[in-house]
C-alpha cells in the first residue's frame, strides 16, 4: 500500500470525460435516428430512449434488488424454506417494536417539520442579505458532517459531570451559568427523544435550504416587484407569492425528508442505539443485519416500503396536477 | 430638496438626507439580522466546539470544554492532525476518495439529468408508474441490496475495481436526483421550449442549449449533496471494493481509533479533515445559486 | 441548423467512439490492477484493529515481512463478518485471514460451506505446539465436544487464537487503597470508602455510542459466572437459561448492588451518562471518587492518556484484584476473558505462513512489549507488573469463560445491554425488564 496508482488515476480521468460524451453522443446520435421515424413511433420510442439509462440504473441496482428483499422476507434465512409471515410476526410481536414505532412517528413529524420549515424561512431570509453566501456556508455546515462526527460534537454538548463538579459538557455548562444542575439529556426519558431529533434536524436544515434556495433564486424578481407595488407586504409577500410557487420544491424535499426521517438511523445509533426508549424502526433492521439475519431486516425493509406508499401516491397526483396546468 | 436650491448645495443634503435614509432602512432590517444572525452562531457554535476540541488533547477534553481554550492556559496542540497524517497510506487514501467521488458525481448527474428531464417533458404510457418505483426506491436500505448487485458484479468480473463503486453509487443516488430534478425542470416554462421548437431545434438542442443552463441552480445544489454523499461512504466503498488495494479516507479513518474506542480524540482531526472537502466544494458552488438565471428569458 | 448539427454531430461520434475504445480499454486494465485476491507474495488481513492496537500489530508483522519477503496488506474493518457473510453468498473473493464469526450458527455455516479452513491445515505440524502453547481454556472444548465459541467444529479448530484480555478485574489507586484484597464480595461491599479519603466505593461507565451498556453486562457476567457456575452461565449464553430465572435474577441484584446511588460515585446518572473510557478518572482526582473501577485489562491505556500530567506508572500507582469469589467456591475458577482470533479463509501458502507465525512466542511477545495486551501463549515475559498479575489468572482459571453478550444474537444481546442500562436508571423496574427480556429470548433464538 504505497504510493498512489496511476492507473486508478487514469482510469477516473478518462470516466470523467468519457461518461458525459459518451451520453453526449447517445443523445445526438439517437435523436438523429430517432427524428427519421414516422411521427408515432417517434413519440412512444423518445421517452423510453431518453429515460433508458436511468430507468436501467435504478432497475440493476434497487428494483432486482428491492424484489429479492420482498421474497427473502417470506422465506428463512438459509433461503431453503418459504415461513409466509413469520419474519413480519416476529416484528410486530417484538416486545421494543411499539416503542420504536412511536419513536418514528415522532422522527416523522419533528424531524421533517422543522427541517423543512426552518430551511424554508432561512432560504427566503438569507436571501434578502448582502452576506447570504456566509450565512449558507454557517448552515450548512452541519450537513457534510457524518453520523460518527455528529456523535462526536453533541458529546461533548450533551456531556455530563455529577452535580457539583465542573461541567465539560456544552449545554450542562450553559444551563449552570443560571443555577441548573446539569441533565442527563440522553438518558432522561424527557429529553432523550427531542434531543436526538434536535440532532438531526441540525443536520438536515442545511440540505433544505440549499434545494430550496435554488427554486427561490428562479422566481423572477420582477414578480416580487409588482407584488410590493401592488402594496402587499413583505409577510404577504412570503405567504401569498413566494411559498406557492416554491410548493413544488417544497414537497419534494418534505418527501425526502419523510424517506430520511423513516429511514436514517445513524444519529439514533452512535448516539445511543436506540437505549432510553429511544429506538428507531431502521435501527431494529440494522440489529438484525449485524447477525446477519437478512431474512428478518428484509421484513423490516418491506415495512418502511410500504409505509411510505401513500406518499408516493401524494406525489403523483400532485404531478398530474402539475402537468395538467401546464 | 426644494427645486429652488443649485445643485452644488442640493448635492450634499441629498447625500445626507439618503444616509439617514439608509440607516433608517438598516434600522428596520435589523430584526432580520438578528435573527439570521443568531440562528447561525448557534447553528455554527456545536461545530466550532469540536474544532477547537480538535486542537486539544485528550486530558484536556475531559477536564474542561472547549470554551476554556479561550483563557489561558490554552493548550492548543497539534498531536491530533499529526497522528491523522502519520497514518500509513493516509495521503494515497484521500486521492482513492477523491477518484472515487469526481466521476462517481459526474456519472449520476448526467444520467439523471437525461431522466428527468424524459420524465419532466415527455409523455409515455407507464411514465407515472415507473416514477413512483424511482422515487420508490429511495427507501430501499443500502443493505438489502449487496448481496444481488455484488453478484451481478462478479459475473462482470467487477469486483474490486474502482468502476463498481462508481456504477454502485449511481445506482443508490439516482432515485433523490431524478425525483429533485425533474421537480425543478417541469417548473421551467414552456414557452421557452416551444418557441425552440418552432426555430427548429430537437429535443437534444432542447436539452442541452435549454433545459440543462436554466437548470444550473438546481444541479449545482445536487452536485453538493451528491459529492458528499459519495465522499463521506463507507459502506458502498468497503463491500465493493472488497479485498482490492484501493482505500478511501473514510476507511483509512477507521484505523484511527482502537477496537475499544480508544483514540477517539483523533477522530476529531479526521472529522474536521474529512469535512473540509465537501465544505470547499459548497463554498466553491455558490456563485450558481444566483437570481435571474430564468428570470427574463421568456420574451413578452 | 441542420448542417451545423450533422457537422457537430460527426465530432461528436468520433470522440465518443475514441472515448469507449479507451474506456474499454483501461476500464479492464484499471480492473485487473485493482483486484486483490490469491497470491504467493502477498496476504490480505482484515482485522478490528485500530490505533494503537494497528500499530502493534504493524510492529509484530515487520520481521515476519522482512524475513519472508511477503508484504501483508491490512484494512481495519469492523463489519468484517457481514462483509464476508455477502462475499460467501454472492462467491467474491475473500480476504485471506480476518477474525472468525461470533454467531454460533454463522461458524457452523461458513465450515460447512468451505469458506473457513482448519487451522490444522494452516499450522501443519506447528498445530501440536500451538495448542500445548496456548492457554487451554481457549483451546480445548469443555467435555471434548465441539464448542462453537472458540471456533471448534467436528472435532477440528477454525479460530486460531492470538490474544487475551482479562475482564472483571478491580482496579484501584495504590495511593488512595492501602487495604488488603477483599477475599469476597460481600466483604468487597462491607469497605467503607470514606476511610481511605474516597467519595464512593465504585465507579461506573456504561456509556459507549452504539455499544452503551456492554461495561455494565461485564460486570454481571462475572457476578452469574461465580454466583451460579459455568453451566448455567453457557446455556443463558445459548438462550436455554431465562432471564427471569432465579439464578439471572440473583445476578442482576447483585448487580444492582454495585451501581446503587450509595455505592457508585456521581449516582446512575453519571453510570449511564459516562464513557467507559473516562470511567476511572475519579479514582485518581483528589480528593478521590471512589475506590474501585471494574474493567478489563485494556482500561491501562486509558488511565494514562486521562492523566499525562500525573505519569501513572502499572504496579505503583494502580493495579487490581482479581474479581472476588461470590461465596460459592467451586466456581471461583470462572473468569471472564476474551480473545482475538485469527481464521483462515484462503489456504494459500503465503497465508499458512503468516498464521505460522503468529501461533509463535516471538510474535506474540511483540505486541506484548508494545503494552495493553496480553497473548494467547502461556508463557510469554511480561515487564508490566500488571499485565504480569493478569497473566497468572489467566493461566490459573479455571474456566475461561467468554463475554455473555458477544455470543448472544444481536437482537439479544442489545435488549441485554440496554436492560442493564435500564434498571440502573430505574431499579424498580427490575421485574418488568426481566419479563420483557424473557421475551426478546424467545424471539431471537428461533430458528431462522
Amino acid at each position: 500500500m504505497g504510493g498512489i496508482d496511476l492507473g486508478q488515476v487514469t482510469t477516473a480521468l478518462i470516466a470523467i470525460i468519457a461518461v458525459p460524451l459518451v451520453l453526449l453522443g447517445y443523445i445526438i446520435l439517437g435523436e438523429q435516428v430517432i427524428e427519421r421515424l414516422p411521427d408515432r413511433i417517434q413519440e412512444w420510442i423518445r421517452p423510453y430512449f431518453w429515460a433508458l439509462p436511468a430507468i436501467g440504473f435504478a432497475t440493476v441496482f434497487m428494483v432486482y434488488p428491492l424484489l429479492r428483499t420482498v421474497v427473502i422476507s417470506f422465506r428463512n434465512n438459509a433461503d431453503t424454506d418459504w415461513i409466509g409471515l413469520a419474519n413480519y410476526q416476529y416484528f410486530f410481536t417484538f416486545p421494543d417494536t411499539l416503542t420504536s414505532l412511536r419513536n418514528s412517528l415522532l422522527w416523522l413529524v419533528f424531524y421533517t417539520f422543522f427541517a423543512v420549515f426552518l430551511g424554508l424561512i432561512i432560504a427566503i431570509l438569507v436571501d434578502r442579505v448582502k452576506y447570504e453566501s456566509l450565512a449558507k456556508i454557517a448552515i450548512f455546515l452541519p450537513v457534510p458532517i457524518s453520523a460518527v462526527a455528529a456523535s462526536i460534537i453533541w458529546k461533548f454538548m450533551f456531556d455530563y459531570q455529577p452535580p457539583g463538579t465542573t461541567q465539560t459538557g456544552t449545554l450542562n455548562a450553559a444551563i449552570g451559568l443560571v443555577g441548573h444542575d446539569p441533565v442527563a439529556w440522553l438518558v432522561n426519558a424527557t429529553t432523550n427523544n427531542a434531543a436526538l431529533i434536535f440532532v438531526g434536524v441540525w443536520t438536515a436544515v442545511g440540505f433544505c435550504m440549499v434545494i430550496i434556495s435554488a427554486s427561490l433564486k428562479a422566481i423572477s424578481s420582477e414578480v416580487l416587484e409588482a407584488a410590493r407595488i401592488d402594496g402587499a407586504n413583505e409577510f404577504q409577500i412570503v405567504r401569498l407569492v413566494i411559498t406557492p410557487l416554491l410548493w413544488p420544491t417544497i414537497t419534494v424535499v418534505g418527501t425526502t425528508m419523510l424517506i430520511n426521517a423513516l429511514k436514517t438511523f445513524d444519529i439514533v445509533y452512535v448516539m445511543t442505539n436506540g437505549a432510553y426508549n429511544t429506538d428507531v424502526i431502521a435501527t431494529q433492521m440494522f440489529t438484525q443485519l449485524q447477525h446477519n439475519h437478512l431474512s428478518r431486516a428484509a421484513a423490516v425493509g418491506v415495512v418502511l416500503f410500504v409505509a411510505i406508499i401513500p406518499l408516493l401516491v401524494v406525489n403523483v397526483r400532485r404531478f398530474q396536477q402539475q402537468e395538467e396546468q401546464r | 430638496m426644494s427645486v429652488g436650491t443649485t445643485t452644488r448645495e442640493a448635492a450634499p443634503v441629498r447625500s445626507a438626507v439618503a444616509a439617514i435614509d439608509r440607516f433608517g432602512g438598516t434600522l428596520q432590517r435589523l430584526p432580520l439580522h438578528l435573527v439570521i444572525i443568531i440562528v447561525c452562531a448557534f447553528w455554527v457554535i456545536p461545530t466550532i466546539g469540536m474544532v477547537v476540541n480538535s486542537f486539544r488533547s485528550v486530558s484536556d477534553m475531559g477536564t474542561a470544554g472547549w470554551w476554556t481554550i479561550l483563557f489561558p492556559p490554552h493548550g492548543f496542540t497539534f498531536a491530533s492532525y499529526q497522528q491523522v497524517l502519520q497514518i500509513e497510506g493516509v495521503v494515497p487514501s484521500i486521492v482513492s476518495s477523491i477518484l472515487i467521488t469526481i466521476p462517481a458525481t459526474v456519472i449520476q448527474l448526467a444520467v439523471a439529468t437525461m431522466g428527468a428531464y424524459a420524465f419532466a417533458w415527455m409523455k409515455f404510457p407507464g411514465k407515472n408508474i415507473f416514477f413512483i418505483v424511482i422515487v420508490g426506491l429511495m427507501v430501499v436500505p443500502i443493505q438489502m441490496t449487496l448481496i444481488p448487485v455484488l453478484q451481478i458484479f462478479h459475473t462482470l468480473h467487477l469486483n474490486g475495481t474502482i468502476m463498481s463503486v462508481w456504477l454502485a453509487h449511481t445506482g443508490y443516488g439516482l432515485p433523490f436526483e431524478v425525483f429533485l430534478l425533474r421537480n425543478y425542470l417541469s417548473g421551467l416554462p414552456r414557452e421557452v421550449f416551444e418557441s425552440a421548437e418552432v426555430d427548429g431545434a430537437g429535443h437534444a438542442v432542447r436539452f442541452l442549449r435549454i433545459a440543462v443552463p436554466m437548470t444550473i441552480p438546481a444541479i449545482a445544489s445536487l452536485t453538493i449533496f451528491v459529492f458528499l454523499g459519495v465522499w463521506n461512504d463507507l459502506l458502498v466503498a468497503l463491500t465493493y471494493l472488497g479485498v482490492s488495494q484501493y482505500r478511501p479516507f473514510t476507511v483509512v479513518i477507521t484505523g484511527l481509533v482502537t477496537s475499544f474506542g480508544g483514540g477517539w480524540q483523533f477522530l476529531t482531526a479526521a472529522a474536521v479533515l474529512q469535512m473540509s472537502l465537501p465544505l470547499a466544494v459548497f463554498i466553491a458552488l455558490q456563485r450558481y445559486f444566483v437570481r435571474g438565471v430564468t428570470a427574463g428569458s421568456v420574451k413578452g | 441548423m441542420a448542417e451545423v448539427l450533422a457537422r457537430r454531430s460527426s465530432r461528436g461520434i468520433a470522440l465518443c467512439l475514441g472515448a469507449l475504445f479507451l474506456v474499454a480499454a483501461c476500464g479492464g486494465g484499471g480492473g485487473n490492477s485493482g483486484g486483490g485476491g490469491a497470491s504467493s507474495t502477498d496476504v490480505t488481513v482484515w482485522t478490528a484493529w485500530g490505533g494503537a492496537e494497528l500499530k502493534a500489530f504493524k510492529d509484530v508483522l515487520a520481521p515476519f515481512e522482512s524475513s519472508s519477503g511477503i508484504k501483508v496488506h491490512i484494512t481495519t474493518n469492523r463489519d468484517s463478518t457481514n462483509q464476508i457473510a455477502n462475499g460467501i453468498a454472492a462467491g467474491t473473493d475473500l480476504p485471506d485471514i480476518a477474525p472468525g464469526p461470533t454467531d454460533p450458527v454463522q461458524v457452523a455455516d461458513w465450515v460447512s460451506k468451505g469458506a473457513l479452513k482448519p487451522i490444522e491445515t494452516a499450522l501443519g505440524d506447528q498445530f501440536s505446539a500451538y495448542i500445548s502453547n496456548t492457554y487451554p481454556a481457549l483451546t480445548t472444548a469443555p467435555g471434548g465436544s465441539d464448542d462453537p465459541y472458540i471456533g471448534i467444529i467436528g472435532g477440528k479448530h477454525y479460530e486460531m487464537m492470538v490474544k487475551t484480555q482479562v475482564k472483571g478485574l478491580l482496579w484501584y489507586n495504590k495511593k488512595v487503597y492501602t487495604g488488603a484484597a477483599p477475599k469476597s464480595f460481600d466483604d468487597l461491599l462491607a469497605i467503607n470508602p470514606s476511610q481511605y479519603g474516597a467519595q464512593k466505593l465504585f465507579c461506573a461507565g456504561f456509556e459507549s455510542g452504539a455499544a452503551s451498556g456492554w461495561p455494565a453486562s461485564d460486570q454481571i457476567d462475572n457476578i452469574i459466572m461465580r454466583q451460579s457456575g459455568e453451566t448455567v452461565y453457557t446455556s443463558w449464553i445459548q438462550g436455554k437459561q431465562k432471564f427471569s430465572s432465579p439464578e439471572i435474577k440473583l445476578g442482576y441484584q447483585t448487580f444492582l448492588k454495585e451501581v446503587s446511588a450509595a455505592n457508585v460515585y456521581g449516582g446512575s446518572n453519571t453510570a449511564l451518562s459516562t464513557n467507559f473510557g473516562k470511567a476511572g478518572d475519579p479514582l485518581f482526582k483528589s480528593p478521590a471518587g471512589c475506590l474501585f473501577l471494574e474493567q478489563a485489562t485494556f482500561i491501562t491505556s486509558f488511565f494514562q492518556q486521562d492523566f499525562p500530567s500525573l505519569n501513572l506508572k502499572a504496579g505503583t500507582d494502580f493495579d487490581f484484584f482479581a474479581h472476588p469469589s461470590m461465596g460459592n467456591s467451586q466456581y471461583d475458577g470462572n473468569v471472564n476473558g476474551f480473545y482475538d482470533n485469527f481464521a483462515m479463509y484462503n489456504n494459500t501458502p503465503a497465508a499458512r505462513k503468516l498464521m505460522q507465525y503468529m501461533a509463535t512466542k516471538d510474535a506474540q511477545q511483540i505486541w506484548v512489549n508494545d503494552g495493553g495486551t496480553l497473548g494467547a501463549i502461556k508463557t510469554l515475559n511480561y515487564t508490566d507488573p500488571v499485565f504480569k498479575n493478569a497473566a497468572s489468572v489467566a493461566g490459573s482459571a479455571k474456566n475461561l469463560l467468554v463475554t455473555a453478550g458477544d455470543f448472544m444474537p444481536s437482537d439479544m444481546q442489545k435488549a441485554f445491554w440496554q436492560s442493564l442500562l435500564n434498571v440502573t436508571n430505574n431499579p424498580s423496574s427490575l421485574n418488568s425488564e426481566l419479563a420483557h427480556l424473557d421475551q426478546v429470548q424467545a424471539a431471537a433464538y428461533q430458528k431462522s
